[in-house]
């Protein structure tokens, strides 16, 4: 047996190991990187948070997801027979078996480094998202006659493209009435949780005879139909232009495919005009009576008001969480959280696990508010994101505060959809889902004007960020065209701004590490900073999730 | 009358004995759980499960699944005719 080396031992520190081990090491200590398995992204072993913070992520986060999944399959599911069609989806369906299984490795990418109340709310965030991922994995798989789904509930549901806000389906609700927007599971979440997925979809359609150099989102939407992977749920479609010309095409393939009754609900690009709000709010009536004939539902307004009127409170606390995030340093939410939380609820639209996330976020806001707590102490600047993000790598933001201590406050997609609908009459109801409905993702500020992709410089400084994280979506003919003018607004304004080259949902055009690379050049050479974690600058995580 | 009550006595030691064990089992098996279920945690077991045995397999699973030749779906759409009123 090997003695212990006994001048090693009398140098460690043992006061310092053990106020490590109680309290986690601090900031600039931890060498996160380390702890990656190379290529894998997989853990050789969780992060050590501190007694509290470890045992917070063990009970409250891992074991109480895993516990809520289960939990919610049966409660969404209507109990064992839900079960079971949720078996036999995931067996049937790649974008589910291959995908959803990995959803706790999604929270550890996303909450790495993060501790106390910050920990707490951004992973309450993850819990909304994952609670509505499998309302909807559940909503598809009973009524999917591939599986043995049930007529009946099918009967009642329309499809949509992902850009057709959810509050649609509010004034059918009562009835049964159900909404399933077909790429945002089979597609758009899948990429954040597990992106090895989505790269069959693309090339699928690719193989079918599209180019390669579409939009990568619309070809694996587009691709999911043409590998035949999108359940027999619904009993006809409602599709929209949003965000743009491409997604028109995608269309155009879906409609061949799934040969079903479809509404295209066109909605305009240039939304400034008020003379076309009135013909948006037509071809919505249009598309709400296309529903009613293809489903017998009956169009209930009180039922539309209520549901409004409760989407209208969640806008409201977003306000507050953007008054916290802007003028205090005790906003507790990260930039992933925050984003893709406030996109998938507007977008999917008001329902019940959402309020219960903001109840518990407000809680611990109050408490980061009133007891002053400094939620991301080594900020060292304030980043706003602009434009459309990696979908593959929305745990950069994470990564970038850890590594160099850029912290992401605040992002476009979260500002896009910044609107109380009016519940006076109907008319006015009526105009404001139309305006709405027009400031789809990617499409109020993106395509919207370039008045409106410029409302970053307002935007930055009323979250008083001093930094910007431009994406740059190399097959984004819409956004390629500004480059230009926002690199002559940069330097005319004297705004430090790093260009994020990436591909939407495919990670083999711009990998993560570039990514990262390219962060740590500007950080280096430009702002002539050293990181806070030299363990993160550079590591391999090709094949990861 | 003696012997009776001892043997009840006798009786009621052996179900708190029992009890007692059974209460030492049951929380030796929930803190053997709980400690199992940590280290499946801090040692990312989870993940190295899903990561090299569950998504390859899976994998495998869909890459063999036999799928409609989109070839077959014919053109003509059942939904032209309603378009049409508009």
């Amino acid at each position: 047996m090997k003695k212990p080396d006994l001048k090693k031992l009398k140098e460690v520190d043992f006061k310092k190991a053990a106020r490590d081990f109680v309290y986690g090491k601090p900031h600039g200590e931890r060498r996160l990187g380390d702890l990656y398995i190379p290529k894998t992204g997989l853990y050789k072993h969780r992060e050590w948070r501190g007694i509290k913070d470890t045992m917070y992520y063990f009970n409250n986060i891992w074991l109480y997801n895993y516990g809520m999944i289960v939990h919610d399959l049966m409660v969404y599911g209507g109990g064992p027979k839900g079960a079971i069609q949720f078996l036999k989806g995931t067996w049937r369906y790649r974008w589910m078996g291959q995908t959803y299984l990995t959803v706790m490795h999604w929270f550890d990418r996303c909450l790495e480094g993060m501790r106390g109340e910050t920990l707490k709310a951004s992973a309450w965030h993850f819990r909304g998202i994952t609670s509505a991922c499998l309302y909807q994995i559940t909503g598809f798989f009973n009524r999917d006659l591939n599986i043995g789904g049930d007529p009946a509930l099918r009967a009642k549901t329309i499809g949509t493209d992902e850009t057709v806000w959810g509050g649609i389906i509010y004034p059918y609700m009562d009835q049964g009435g159900y909404y399933l927007p077909t790429q945002m599971i089979p597609y758009f979440v899948t990429c954040h949780c597990n992106n090895h997925t989505v790269l069959n979809y693309i090339d699928a359609v690719q193989a079918y005879g599209l180019p390669g150099d579409p939009c990568p989102m619309c070809q694996a939407e587009a691709g999911i139909y043409i590998e035949d992977d999108v359940p027999d749920s619904f009993v006809a479609m409602v599709t929209t232009n949003e965000a743009c010309d491409s997604s028109v095409g995608t269309s155009v393939i879906q409609d061949w495919m799934m040969n079903k009754p479809l509404f295209a609900m066109p909605q305009v690009m240039q939304f400034d005009d008020d003379s076309v709000l009135e013909n948006c709010a037509k071809e919505i009536e249009l598309a709400w009576r296309f529903m009613e004939e293809q489903t017998g539902l009956e169009f209930h307004w009180e039922e539309l008001k209520k549901h409004i009127e409760l989407q209208n409170k969640q806008n409201q606390f977003e306000r507050e969480k953007w008054d916290v995030a802007a003028n205090t340093h005790s906003y507790p939410i990260n930039g992933v959280a925050q984003a893709l939380y406030r996109i998938f609820y507007s977008q999917y639209g008001e329902r019940p696990f959402w309020h219960d996330v903001d109840r518990r976020v407000k809680k611990i806001m109050e408490k980061c508010v009133n007891e002053d707590i400094n939620t991301f102490p080594m900020t060292r600047h304030r980043v706003i994101a602009w434009s459309c993000a990696p979908l593959y790598y929305s745990a950069w933001c994470t990564w970038a505060y850890n590594c160099w201590g850029l912290n992401t406050i605040i992002n476009m997609d979260s500002l896009m959809f910044d609107l109380d609908i009016r519940t006076d009459t109907y008319e006015n109801c009526l105009l404001d889902i139309a305006k709405y409905h027009e400031w789809a993702p990617m499409r109020r500020m993106a395509v919207g004007g370039l008045q409106h992709i410029f409302e970053l410089w307002e935007n930055m400084e009323k979250f008083n960020c001093d930094m910007v994280m431009m994406y740059d979506q190399l097959q984004c003919k819409g956004m390629q065209g500004v480059v230009g003018l926002f690199e002559d607004e940069f330097r005319a304004r004297n705004i430090h701004a790093i260009w994020m080259p990436h591909a939407l949902p495919d990670k083999r055009t711009v990998p993560r590490s570039q990514i990262r690379q390219i962060i740590n050049d500007y950080m280096f050479t430009v702002m002539g900073e050293e990181p806070l974690d030299p363990s993160l600058l550079d590591f391999d995580d090709i094949d990861s999730w | 009358m003696l012997g009776r009550k001892s043997r009840k006595a006798r009786k009621k030691a052996k179900r708190a004995k029992k009890a007692k064990r059974f209460v030492r089992r049951t929380v030796g098996t929930l803190v053997a759980a709980y400690a199992g279920l940590f280290c499946v945690f801090y040692f990312d077991l989870d993940g190295k499960l899903l990561y090299y045995v569950v998504e390859p397999f899976m994998k495998n699973h869909f890459d063999n699944m036999e799928r409609r030749d989109p070839h077959d779906v014919p053109y003509d759409q059942i939904d032209s005719e309603y378009m049409s009123k508009f």
